[in-house]
């Protein structure tokens, strides 16, 4: 239970990208995305006078930037020295713990006013640097050193739930053909075309015609095998970006907006680090756990749900994600998928925004990154992508690693 | 001074034995061994394992880390043993460009890889058919 209300009064973004942000640093990301949420607060806001602490995401900064402590350098870095600050990481949930660190020090009363936020500058190392410093979040000694990567840890609970439910990859290309498309609706998505515009540009490059998404997706040596059965088009981006939000108590909310979102809802989920440890491998635990008390504080079952981000970091962890969500049922994903419920304009939309397929995976700065998506299209400025029923209850669900590690916030007008 | 149990379990492997724990409260049974259960935290006590088991799931990393930049493509599997704990390891005795001769569900046997890891040489958990 929250004993407090804790209210999201301002939102802001970076672009994600693998181009844009060649020249900056994290802390110059943090401060371009904090620039845009003080813009987002109705009334004003002066980051100085008016937060009390900031709490900051940021998974492997020691292998991008060469540098820890990230939280007061932060703080240096928006004005906000003497302010506590601290960073907080739970891999590509870390921004969600930063989340939870804002919300338990505003609903305790400690705070009135927190800015949350979180970071990746990736793009700083080649890519097998980077494929490095992302199996920092598996087990090292049984995992990373028998040869896995992410792909391939996706990859064996994709096969395993191929085999349960007698599924194809075939089937699973409807999430990045769906993602790519609210990508391509979305000015900050790292891709912002489709599947079926990229096959025409590969297409004409090779002299080649593919006859529909699907096809390209099959039969282009573009799409290569990168852990079997997972491809280029099931695996999330490189990025890099930051997001922003600033959280205010329910007596300090309404000097910033008459309109915030309110958190309805919160829970954590943890679970084994290395697979050969977990009970299933068809479903993730610590994300069942999150949602269950996630839907618990908040008092509410999946059906009431208007808009959700779930974390998409391959094709596969969407599905095992709408399913641990309890949007649908177990095994029953692939057949929501076929009959576009989650579309933009399907019965319950997941990843407007892109997903990690398309809008891009700056680790940490994932969880407030989706934020950001449930704050526009509750307050229905979500422009091109947004969902056509009102959208009065969203929720964010956020992995850390294979499945470790679950965040599920839950936000109301 | 005492062993650590990491270090006992990677003992056992480079001798080429593949080495557990059970958990004195629950019967559980992981790899590699540990102190306390990661089930129910009951005390354990250190098991040799015959080995032999399923396989649960399987991939090939066509795209490796760093390390293993050589090696690649090869086969990861989730091996069930028949002492009930799941363990990842090398899947050899296939060809990893035709996955579809893999079957999940086929029986295996350990088997200790020893593989060049930069400079040194190591020993990991692998099976074969």
């Amino acid at each position: 239970m929250l004993a407090e209300g804790v209210y999201i009064v301002g939102a802001g973004m970076t672009a994600f990208s693998a181009k844009l942000h060649a020249n900056k640093t994290g802390r110059e990301l943090l401060v371009e995305a904090s620039q845009e949420a003080v813009k987002s607060v109705d009334k004003g806001i002066m980051l100085h006078k008016d937060v009390e602490a900031l709490f900051i995401g940021y998974f492997t900064p020691e292998y991008y930037e060469h540098q820890s402590h990230i939280g007061p350098l932060a703080a240096t870095w928006l004005g906000l020295t003497p302010k506590p600050a601290f960073r907080t990481e739970i891999a590509c949930a870390s921004s969600s713990a930063a989340l939870f660190a804002g919300v338990t020090a505003v609903a305790s009363g400690l705070y009135d006013v927190v800015l949350v936020a979180g970071v990746e500058k990736m793009t700083s190392l080649e890519t097998e640097r980077v494929t490095e410093a992302l199996a920092l979040a598996s087990d090292d000694l049984s995992e990373s050193k028998v040869g896995a990567t992410f792909p391939g840890l996706y990859a064996l609970l994709a096969q395993a739930y191929f085999r349960r439910y007698g599924v194809t990859w075939e089937q699973l290309q409807r999430v990045p053909i769906k993602n790519h498309y609210n990508g391509s609706l979305n000015p900050k998505a790292h891709f912002q075309q489709t599947i079926g515009q990229i096959a025409e540009k590969v297409g004409k490059k090779l002299g080649v015609q593919y006859k529909d998404e699907l096809d390209f997706l099959k039969n282009s040596p573009f799409n290569r095998v990168v852990a079997y059965p997972l491809r280029l088009f099931d695996c999330c981006p490189i990025s890099d970006g930051a997001a922003v939000a600033i959280l205010a108590s329910g007596r300090a909310a309404r000097r910033f907006t008459d309109t915030p979102l309110r958190l309805l809802g919160v829970g954590l989920g943890t679970d084994n680090v290395a697979l050969q440890d977990r009970a299933d491998l068809t479903s993730l635990v610590a994300t069942r756990n999150a949602a269950e008390a996630a839907y618990r504080t908040a008092g509410i079952s999946p059906k009431d749900l208007d808009v959700v981000e779930v974390h998409d970091c391959f094709t596969i962890a969407e599905w095992l994600a709408v399913e641990d969500l309890g949007l649908v049922g177990r095994g029953e994903a692939p057949r929501a998928y076929e009959e576009g419920l989650t579309g933009i304009e399907g019965e319950i939309p997941v990843n407007t925004d892109g997903g990690l397929k398309a809008k891009g995976h700056p680790v940490g700065a994932t969880g407030i990154g989706m934020l950001n998506e449930v704050w526009h299209q509750l307050r229905g400025t979500a422009g091109r992508r947004q969902i056509k029923n009102k959208a009065e209850i969203g929720l964010v669900h956020n992995v850390g690693g294979s499945g470790a590690s679950a965040a599920v916030f839950i936000f109301g007008r | 001074m005492s062993e650590g149990h990491l270090s006992l379990f990677y003992r056992e492997l480079e001798a080429g034995r593949l080495t557990g724990s059970k958990c004195k409260a629950c019967g559980e049974v992981f790899v590699p061994s540990r102190p306390l259960c990661s089930r129910c935290g009951g005390e354990t006590e250190t098991i040799s394992l015959k080995g032999e088991g399923t396989v649960e799931s399987f991939t090939v990393i066509h795209v490796p880390p760093v390390f293993l930049k050589d090696a690649s493509p090869y086969i990861l599997a989730l091996v069930r043993l028949e002492e009930g704990a799941l363990v990842m390891g090398r899947l050899i005795g296939y060809d990893p460009n035709k996955p579809e001769e893999v079957e999940i569900g086929v029986k295996v046997k350990f088997e200790a890889l020893k593989e060049k890891h930069g400079e040194k040489e190591e020993a990991i958990v692998a099976f074969k058919p």
